[in-house]
């Protein structure tokens, strides 16, 4: 059985570098994407496992292409995880409204988003 | 009509109603007085004509007596007889006389006959007495025409003085009728005017109070759009009424002020929170890099497996990449804070803008190459020498060429520098780009701080909208002044204009 797909939406090209080095050093496949509307291609292309979106996009933003997702019923069910700058607890729950599956924040705790995409792959 | 002007008028038509009633009054209590003194005469005339007629009869029955006597004795009067008989006729005299003076100008003529026949027949008498004891002198007073006539006139006189009383009292009680009648109906149309007057007066004054009463308590309510109107008092109340108003008027732009003064203060604070928002987001992109990938290394030298030196070195110049911009974010907050609080301060040195420029356009080369920009700079040679803050006039034009590059794709960017001719001494920067442009409601907010043209923005290009609130504070600590041109996918301009010695006399122009 090959590993967990991840399609990691993030325009800064350093964090989107780095996270998917680390992301592949903890076993996963990745895949990246510039933009949200990158990334619903790319989610129908692919049919990743789990979606890492920055919700700060150029062209749609993570929040308008998560609601576009859970509009898609081939691309419903796929989870995402929201990554985000934004710390306050507004932004979290606007996050989860838009069809989060879950939320973390920049900076980001490595080990804790692990545990994160851990269940909702497994559960998946 | 005002209340006061109506108020003296009620006042002078009570009073001058209540005058004609004195005066009828008068008037009437005149002509009654008239009628009394005219029925007092006539009664008097009649009095003493009956009086004077019975005198002359008197004297007229003596003479005759005696003039039987004298024809057959020859008794004489002796002067006692005499004398009496002088002072009986000297009072019938003052008789008439009282009767002429009881006369009037219509009796006057009767009156005139009635004295000339009396006098005339009253001296024959009078001359007959004197003469009686002198036998000599014939006399004849037993003619009875001369007293029928002289009695004929008296009556007359009395019938002409009765009528002529009775026609001045049937005029006077006309008069007396005319004045009663006046006097009741100016008594009534006193009490009728001032109950109108009266009646209207409360109406009025009662109508516009209550408008007024009304319009205090709307108003009062909190109703400040309420305006007292229709007001049928156009003098005191009707000013009170206005002053009403007005007072509203002022209250509700006082009001008004204070709710924009308000608004504008919730605003500056939503901006603040949206900032530090911003703040927080864009201190914690950096912070995720430098924090990533440090960790990130860490795992790596924990591996067993060899380290790959030059890829460890690059991930170590992103972390400190990472680390200067967020150095460079919180300068830019803190420089903002101490324009705020007004502590940031000008200091003054010599130096030569055109060479600041070109060190600074080569150290922005990568930023400008990076989407593939190119830089053109124009009009350094001959440029005068500046003395003043030569560090925020790099910081200045360094916002400004990372600006135009951020939001221009393969496009051209071009710096031009010039002296100005007027004002004397000024030096122009501008700065444009092919870029995305903004549209007038943007370039109006654009210097704002905290405000990046639309919140989209920040997420397109990043940057927390510091850069150009930052310029224009210090264009103006510098004694200038910036603006911009722009039109939405064509490129924006941005015009720096600042005096080469802000200390000069040139500054001020």
């Amino acid at each position: 059985m090959s590993s967990p797909l991840i399609l990691l939406v993030e325009d800064n090209e350093l964090n989107r570098d780095m996270l998917t080095r680390r992301l592949v050093r903890a076993g996963y496949r990745v895949e990246p994407a510039g933009d949200g509307e990158q990334a619903l291609t790319r989610m129908r292309e692919l049919n990743p496992d789990l979606v890492l979106m920055d919700m700060n996009l150029p062209v749609m933003d993570g929040w308008s292409a998560c609601r576009a997702a859970r509009a898609e019923e081939s691309l419903a069910s796929i989870p995402i995880i929201a990554l985000t700058a934004h710390a306050m607890e507004s932004d979290r729950k606007v996050a989860m409204e838009a069809g989060c599956d879950d939320y973390a924040t920049k900076p980001i705790d490595f080990p804790g988003l692990l545990v994160k995409i851990q269940k909702l792959t497994d559960a998946a | 009509m005002s209340l006061r002007r109506r108020l003296t008028l009620s006042l002078f038509a009570i009073l001058l109603l209540f005058s004609i009633n004195v005066g009828t009054h008068f008037w009437g209590s005149f002509a009654r007085n008239q009628s009394m003194v005219a029925y007092r005469n006539t009664v008097n005339a009649a009095q003493l004509s009956t009086e004077v007629e019975q005198l002359l009869l008197e004297q007229r029955q003596r003479i005759l007596v005696l003039s039987t006597l004298r024809g057959t004795t020859d008794d004489d009067l002796d002067t006692v007889e005499l004398s009496q008989a002088e002072r009986e006729i000297e009072t019938i005299i003052t008789r008439i006389r009282s009767l002429g003076d009881l006369s009037h100008d219509v009796t006057q003529l009767h009156y005139q006959r009635l004295w000339d026949s009396a006098s005339t027949m009253l001296n024959d008498w009078l001359t007959y007495y004197r003469n009686y004891n002198d036998p000599s002198v014939e006399q004849d007073v037993e003619d009875p025409a001369v007293f029928l006539e002289v009695s004929q006139l008296l009556e007359e006189l009395e019938q002409r003085q009765a009528f002529v009383a009775l026609q001045r009292a049937k005029i006077i009680d006309r008069t007396i009728a005319l004045t009663d009648r006046i006097t009741v109906i100016g008594f009534i149309a006193s009490i009728l005017l001032t109950g109108t007057l009266g009646f209207f007066l409360i109406r009025y004054t009662n109508a516009s109070l209550k408008r007024l009463k009304t319009g205090t308590q709307r108003i009062g309510s909190g109703d400040l759009n309420y305006r007292i109107k229709d007001m049928d008092d156009k003098g005191e109340l009707g000013e009170l009424a206005d002053a009403f108003n007005d007072m509203s008027d002022k209250l509700r732009n006082a009001i008004n002020e204070v709710r924009r003064a308000k608004d504008s203060a919730d605003d500056a604070n939503a901006a603040k929170s949206m900032f530090l928002a911003n703040v927080s987001h864009e201190l914690r992109t950096p912070l995720n890099a430098i924090i990533g990938y440090s960790e990130m290394l860490h795992d790596e030298l924990a591996d067993p497996r060899e380290v790959d030196r030059p890829q460890f070195r690059q991930d170590l110049d992103k972390i400190i990449l990472s680390g200067r911009q967020l150095l460079g974010l919180i300068d830019d907050i803190l420089d903002l804070s101490k324009i705020e609080t007004g502590k940031m301060e000008l200091h003054a040195e010599l130096f030569k803008p055109g060479e600041v420029i070109r060190e600074l356009c080569d150290s922005l080369v990568p930023v400008v190459n990076r989407q593939d920009n190119q830089l053109e700079v124009e009009g350094l040679d001959g440029l005068p020498n500046m003395f003043s803050d030569a560090q925020k006039f790099r910081q200045i034009l360094t916002n400004l060429l990372s600006n135009a590059s951020k939001f221009t794709e393969s496009g051209r960017i071009r710096l031009s520098a010039r002296t100005l001719e007027e004002p004397r001494g000024w030096l122009e920067f501008s700065v444009s780009d092919t870029g995305i442009g903004m549209d007038a409601d943007q370039q109006k907010r654009v210097f704002e701080a905290f405000i990046q043209a639309e919140d989209s923005t920040s997420a397109n290009y990043g940057g927390t909208g510091l850069g150009l609130a930052i310029c224009k504070e210090f264009c103006e600590l510098m004694g200038g002044h910036i603006s911009v041109e722009s039109e939405p996918g064509v490129g924006s301009t941005f015009t720096v204009a600042v005096p080469a010695d802000p200390g000069s006399g040139h500054a001020a122009a």
